[in-house]
């Protein structure tokens, strides 16, 4: 996700939901259907639209009888995995004023799962990889993994590219241990994961690879001043002219 | 598509106006306390009629004759439709008045002043548009006069939306935008106000629990956008950047865009959805609506120019809420250049005092941003910078320690975000628990929001400075120096190399959601193993700029200096006396004498 165009409007987006996401349809609640079945397939084929979604929650700030917490869940997981890009936050600031939602035969799983994830959210943002599974695996984040992850297919591997976000733009080679701490891989699984990336495994000493990208090459450089003609038309103008 | 969605619409617009209108019939009459009565019955009705009659003459003889004469010739250049009076009306006639009569209380009410103008229900509308527009601006308004100015404005917008056809009116395009901001202000503060639960009174609970339309955001956002389709603005824009010739345009705009009122209506209500999605946090939605506009000077609607800041406000505070720094700087740099070229023409317009705010609001979002994205800037704008939050940027520059100068700024220059629904004030019980336990102000989520952002990139500063001090260094030397972890550095210097990346608009993209990855540091680097070796980039000194400047100055000055005609002799009746210095001032007309001391002073100015 290279491009913020591709962002705003992703190839897999149909027409339907680009008229819906562009246009004033977007606030008839009656449309909240078609874009919470979106969300779901974009769950189940690791696609992600943001804006497609924020329209959701857009719906559920003016309706907020609408409000289901189960699709706000999912948005914020699928939103999760667009880091460094801040769509987490651009979700939870449509969460407005707390839903009321006094059924007690349905209790609201938001309110407990919401700080889970704003704390996975956290860690994924300082890049604390460890800690981030540390979490995700700990009794903590249980039904939010029973619950909900584990519908939503390749979970983990969107965050893993998360962290090859961060790893590539950083490192030049990279110890294989850390690699596995940030991935939560090892072994067969480690190697196999770098091979897919065309990372470079030494076994011999345990390092990683990277190849170049415009973030791992670095040089110093010096800015020279390039003056451009246009800049010097009225002086030139003048000269002539006197 | 288009044909049907603008059908929807309107129908929604129409029931919404129906609603409101009951809502505020019970809500103006309850003062009288007769609606205890199920049936009022006409003779009593009548005698009020006749009563309130009597009531308006006397307080029409109240009236100043200066006030009553203007609002005739306001009245006069309305039904004209002659812009040139109806703008001296409105921007110097209206404040004068008011300084005079109206400081601190009202102008008359418009039933009062109806006869006047031949109750001409229209003049009556724009004439109460203004009239609460300074009650918002100078008085205290109370909940009628919330409740009935938003009548009025919906009375306005379906009068524009809903009549045979476009309606024959002209008014200047500096009224067309108070209008929309004024309207999106009152929604606004009427937003913020039914927040404070605590403080309402008996009448005003029962008012809002029967009235959840009044200023609703649906009802808002509905006018902005039956603007927008009426005036068909969008289609107006894209076919200009299309470079279609007038009459194509004109056909494509259809009856309502080619009028100045639509046009002009419609485009500031895409300014209007812009500020009123970011007041309800949807940043990305805000800057979606703006697709089409271009923001740049040269745009033929940027003649209001408060229009033109508000604009430019909000795009950058959007971007900076979408972490996209450097488009923010670039908005912020390029608004405030034009203020500060401005300033000139503008220090007695009425609006100046709100421009400045607005600009000093920016001048602290812009420190916000170059703190968290460290990038060479405009001189002019920093040194302004410097200048007012010196202190604040120093402190927001050295990470954690500095997270209460950032939320001091933010929530300075932020806009008065708004929650998009009333507290349950129809429903007692849900309402007591509201006032119990209330939930967070809308300007502290977001500001909770933006600080989580801003602690996550915390540690950079600090290893930022370090880094500078050299060319490469091992990770475990670098965790010593910070006394940190070697693993938990690691992961920091990668949350560094990130804030140092941002989406960033390309010149020739459409839109303003678009953008690709660039680098905003100055300072790089990467980790080799365990290794980490720094990149510095220099800018050399430049020259040109100042170059160019001064010789363009000194031009200015020499052919001022050859333009102006000699100084008078001082003593004619001397003799002439041939000039010393030949050459330097030559014109043809032949009054030597003062030569010398024209040299004399330019030596001193010389030296």
């Amino acid at each position: 996700m290279t491009s913020a165009t591709t962002w705003a409007t992703p190839p897999t987006r149909t027409e339907l939901i680009e008229n819906l996401v562009s246009g004033v349809d977007r606030y008839n609640p009656s449309n909240v259907g078609i874009l919470e079945d979106y969300l779901y397939h974009q769950i189940r084929s690791e696609e992600y639209d943001c804006l497609a979604n924020l329209a959701i929650l857009k719906l559920y700030q003016f309706n907020p009888d609408l409000h289901n917490p189960d699709v706000v869940i999912n948005i914020l997981i699928k939103a999760l995995a667009a880091l460094p890009f801040p769509d987490f936050n651009l979700c939870i600031s449509l969460l407005d004023e707390r839903p009321v939602t006094a059924n007690p035969d349905e209790p609201d799983p938001l309110p407990s799962l919401l700080p889970v994830l704003q704390s996975l959210h956290n860690l994924l943002q300082q890049c604390r990889f460890p800690a981030f599974w540390t979490l995700y695996r700990s009794e903590k984040a249980e039904s939010l993994r029973d619950n909900y992850t584990v519908e939503v297919v390749g979970f983990e591997n969107a965050v893993r590219e998360v962290v090859v976000r961060a790893v590539k733009a950083a490192f030049q080679r990279i110890g294989s241990q850390r690699l596995s701490s940030y991935l939560d891989l090892s072994g067969e699984e480690l190697s196999a994961y770098a091979e897919k990336l065309g990372w470079a495994f030494d076994a011999s000493t345990g390092v990683v690879l990277i190849p170049p990208n415009p973030d791992n090459q670095i040089e110093s450089t010096v800015v020279q001043e390039n003056i451009q003609l246009p800049q010097l038309v009225k002086v030139i103008t003048h000269a002539q002219a006197a | 598509m288009a044909q049907q969605r603008t059908a929807l619409w309107e129908a929604d617009l129409d029931e919404d106006f129906h609603d409101v209108d009951l809502n505020l019939a019970i809500g103006s009459y309850g003062q009288n306390g007769l609606y205890d009565d199920a049936q009022p019955r006409i003779d009593e009705t009548t005698l009020l009629v006749v009563q309130q009659q009597v009531a308006q003459q006397a307080a029409l003889a109240q009236v100043p004759d200066a006030v009553k004469r203007f609002i005739l010739h306001f009245h006069q250049a309305v039904l004209e439709n002659n812009l040139a009076e109806i703008t001296v009306a409105y921007e110097s006639g209206w404040n004068r008045l008011t300084e005079k009569h109206y400081a601190k209380n009202e102008w008359p009410e418009a039933e009062v002043i109806a006869p006047l103008v031949n109750d001409d229900q229209i003049f009556l509308i724009l004439y109460r548009e203004l009239y609460y527009r300074h009650v918002y601006s100078r008085l205290q308004p109370d909940i009628d006069d919330r409740f009935h100015s938003y009548e009025n404005s919906c009375e306005l917008f379906n009068y524009l939306l809903n009549s045979d056809g476009p309606v024959p009116l002209e008014l200047p395009e500096q009224w067309l935008w108070d209008i929309i901001d004024e309207f999106i202000y009152q929604f606004q503060s009427f937003c913020v106000w039914r927040l404070k639960v605590k403080s309402k009174s008996d009448d005003e609970l029962i008012l809002l629990a029967d009235a959840s339309q009044v200023w609703s955001s649906y009802s808002v956002l509905n006018v902005l956008y039956s603007l927008i389709q009426k005036s068909k603005i969008n289609e107006h824009i894209v076919a200009l950047q299309e470079g279609k010739s007038q009459e194509e345009i004109t056909k494509i705009v259809g009856e309502f865009g080619v009028r100045p009122l639509y046009r002009m209506l419609g485009y500031f209500s895409i300014i209007g959805l812009l500020r009123v999605h970011s007041l309800l946090g949807d940043f990305t939605l805000a800057l979606k609506v703006m697709e089409n506009v271009e923001l740049n000077q040269k745009s033929p609607f940027t003649r209001v120019t408060a229009c033109h800041v508000t604009t430019y406000y909000y795009v950058g505070f959007c971007y900076i809420m979408l972490r996209r720094y450097p488009d923010a700087i670039r908005t912020f740099v390029s608004i405030l250049n034009f203020i500060l070229r401005m300033r000139q023409y503008h220090t007695r317009s009425y609006q100046y005092d709100q421009i400045n705010k607005t600009a000093d609001r920016m001048y602290a979002l812009f420190a916000i941003c170059t703190a968290l994205s460290p990038t060479r800037v405009d001189d002019n704008i920093s040194n302004i910078v410097k200048e007012r939050y010196g202190e604040q940027f120093a402190k927001m520059s050295r990470g954690d320690e500095g997270i209460p100068a950032f939320e001091e700024l933010f929530l300075y220059s932020c806009p008065k975000f708004i929650s998009a629904n009333p507290p349950p004030y129809e429903d007692p019980e849900l309402f007591q628990g509201y006032i119990e336990d209330p939930p967070v102000e809308p300007a502290q989520r977001h500001l909770s929001l933006f600080l989580s952002d801003v602690r996550a990139q915390a540690p950079a500063p600090t290893l930022r400075s370090f880094l500078k001090l050299y060319t490469s260094l091992n990770a475990t030397k670098l965790a010593n120096f910070l006394d940190a972890d070697e693993e938990e550095m690691v992961q920091q210097l990668m949350v560094m190399k990130q804030a140092s990346r941002s989406v960033s608009r390309v010149e020739s993209q459409k839109g303003l959601l678009g953008g690709e990855m660039i680098s905003t540091s100055d300072l790089d680097f990467v980790i080799n193993e365990n290794m980490v070796h720094i990149a510095e980039s220099t800018v050399g000194r430049r020259y040109a700029g100042w170059f160019i400047r001064n010789n363009e100055h000194a031009q200015r000055v020499l052919d001022t200096l050859k333009n102006s005609p000699l100084p008078v002799p001082p003593r004619p009746t001397q003799p002439a006396q041939p000039a010393k210095v030949d050459g330097v001032s030559a014109p043809a007309n032949g009054a030597p004498k003062p030569s010398g001391q024209r040299v004399a002073w330019g030596g001193v100015k010389a030296a």
